[in-house]
């Protein structure tokens, strides 16, 4: 809380626009502010422009115009390195290295802070060893840490994919369709343990959804998306009580 | 219906031109050709096994060369390849890089062993310098355009960790890519093999100076020994590279 009551913005994006080369604008003049400790969930149709803004949110792409802040910092102009004990990033893929086992998947969190010639030679520092194991516990997922990726199955791989973002130690996390693909019981309990872990780091988590159960599962706040502008926003997820259980939008 | 033939007519009169003009059909050449080769087949066997001490030591001599070369340039050929990356240097480090990569390509194997015995002298050294260089030039192209191939998604991820371009090539794009960079160097190791066989012929050591002396001498019962040895050591280096390829290749594919 700060001094007049309120949560501190975790994340600020004012009259945001993007358009990839040659084409049109697919972030059309986004406004949000996103408090800290308040899990957000953005929905929309596929095509409005959810991976897009997820990604600018990020910094990996440059806005066209508009600004970001994080906790009051601009983004713009800060290489990935510089942002990563602020923000991390799950893409809709995971991004997992699947030759590599998990604990070697959760240990590339901790490079950032990590130099070139100790962790180019394999050497981790133990206490980011018992750190990464301590992740993937946290995700209930320590018993395979020596599995190759590609022989997990998709609620693993989604595991360690948190766990890799836990070692990171990021103050919010961006996730892209996370636990879409899986059954309803799984993304539950997945979720169930992101909120603990979330609760415990104390970390900001905005992740794109298209389930609207999953959605009311995770989300304090609920952020519409429609061809790249935000065209509702719901807080405290009240609209949502009125769907069904587990339908699309 | 006229366009369609219009390419393979043309294509199979310029063939016919070509091989007119290479003597395809002087026919009485053609079968002088045949007489020879019952000749030089029987004068082939049985072959001459007393010379398998010294054709042996060439050969060792041949294997010796193509592993250290091909291995030098292997190691030699990552960091050109990495720098050739264009997802990770700027365009013109990247286009310098592959400029490079083409230029020593474009000399063949033969050649670069020329230049390696006026530059360190006659022996085996001169052809594994040739054979490290060739490598070079061909493994950092294939490389540089299976790194760029990489998934960008696991880039961008582990990118966002903070990890440095160093991290990102060890962490992402060398596991990512294992399976086609051992494929590709075992592929480089076999053609090898079979290339260090005649640089004996400009005096970079090997199996091709023996080869050279049976062939000037016109001692085709050592020579059959020699090719021989060839196909088996050629065999030899097959079964390996079966045998590597399906020990760390299968265990690593999937979804």
């Amino acid at each position: 809380m700060t001094q007049n009551g309120h949560a501190p913005i975790a994340l600020n994006a004012e009259q945001v626009w993007f358009s990839y080369a040659h084409h049109d604008a697919v972030l059309k003049n986004v406004s949000l502010s996103i408090p800290a400790g308040k899990h957000t969930v953005i929905m929309g149709p596929s095509g409005a422009g959810k991976t897009t803004l997820l990604r600018v949110l990020a910094g990996i792409l440059k806005p066209s115009r508009g600004r970001i802040t994080v906790f009051d910092q601009p983004v713009d102009g800060r290489g990935q390195r510089e942002l990563s004990p602020l923000i991390g990033y799950i893409p809709q893929q995971l991004g997992l290295v699947r030759n590599l086992s998990a604990l070697d998947n959760v240990l590339m969190g901790a490079l950032g802070r990590l130099g070139d010639t100790k962790s180019l030679l394999g050497l981790f520092p133990r206490q980011e060893i018992n750190a990464a194991h301590a992740a993937l516990d946290m995700m209930g997922i320590d018993h395979k840490s020596a599995e190759q990726v590609f022989h997990l199955s998709g609620g693993e791989r989604q595991r360690v994919a948190i766990a890799r973002t836990l070692l990171q130690r990021p103050r919010i996390v961006i996730a892209d369709e996370f636990a879409s693909d899986l059954d309803l019981a799984m993304a539950y309990e997945i979720l169930d343990r992101i909120r603990g872990a979330a609760e415990k780091e104390d970390i900001t988590f905005i992740m794109s959804m298209h389930r609207i159960g999953l959605a009311r599962r995770f989300g304090d706040e609920v952020l519409a998306l429609e061809a790249g502008a935000i065209v509702r926003g719901f807080i405290g997820n009240e609209i949502l009580e009125t769907d069904q259980e587990d339908t699309t939008v | 219906m006229r366009s369609k033939l219009f390419l393979p007519i043309i294509a199979a009169l310029f063939l016919l031109a070509v091989l007119a003009h290479l003597g395809f059909f002087e026919w009485d050449r053609l079968a002088r050709g045949f007489r020879n080769l019952r000749i030089l087949g029987a004068e082939m066997v049985p072959p001459d096994l007393t010379i398998l001490p010294t054709a042996g030591a060439a050969l060792w001599e041949t294997v010796e060369m193509s592993f250290a070369g091909t291995l030098l340039g292997f190691l030699a050929s990552l960091p050109l390849s990495i720098l050739a990356t264009r997802r990770l240097f700027s365009d013109w480090i990247s286009r310098l890089a592959r400029f490079v990569a083409a230029g020593i390509r474009t000399i063949p194997v033969l050649l670069w062993a020329i230049v390696f015995v006026i530059l360190v002298g006659l022996g085996p050294l001169a052809g594994t310098f040739g054979i490290a260089a060739y490598t070079v030039g061909y493994l950092a192209k294939i490389y540089a355009d299976l790194f760029e191939g990489t998934d960008p998604e696991i880039i961008e991820a582990v990118q966002s960790t903070g990890a440095s371009k160093l991290q990102l090539v060890r962490y992402v794009i060398v596991p990512e890519t294992a399976n086609a960079i051992l494929a590709q160097v075992l592929f480089m190791l076999e053609y090898n093999i079979r290339a260090s066989s005649i640089l004996g012929f400009v005096g970079a050591g090997g199996l091709g100076l023996v080869i050279q002396i049976y062939l000037q001498s016109l001692n085709y019962r050592r020579l059959a020994t020699v090719l021989l040895l060839v196909l088996v050591i050629v065999l030899l280096m097959d079964g390996m590279s079966a045998w590597l390829r399906k020990r760390f290749l299968l265990s690593t594919q999937g979804s």
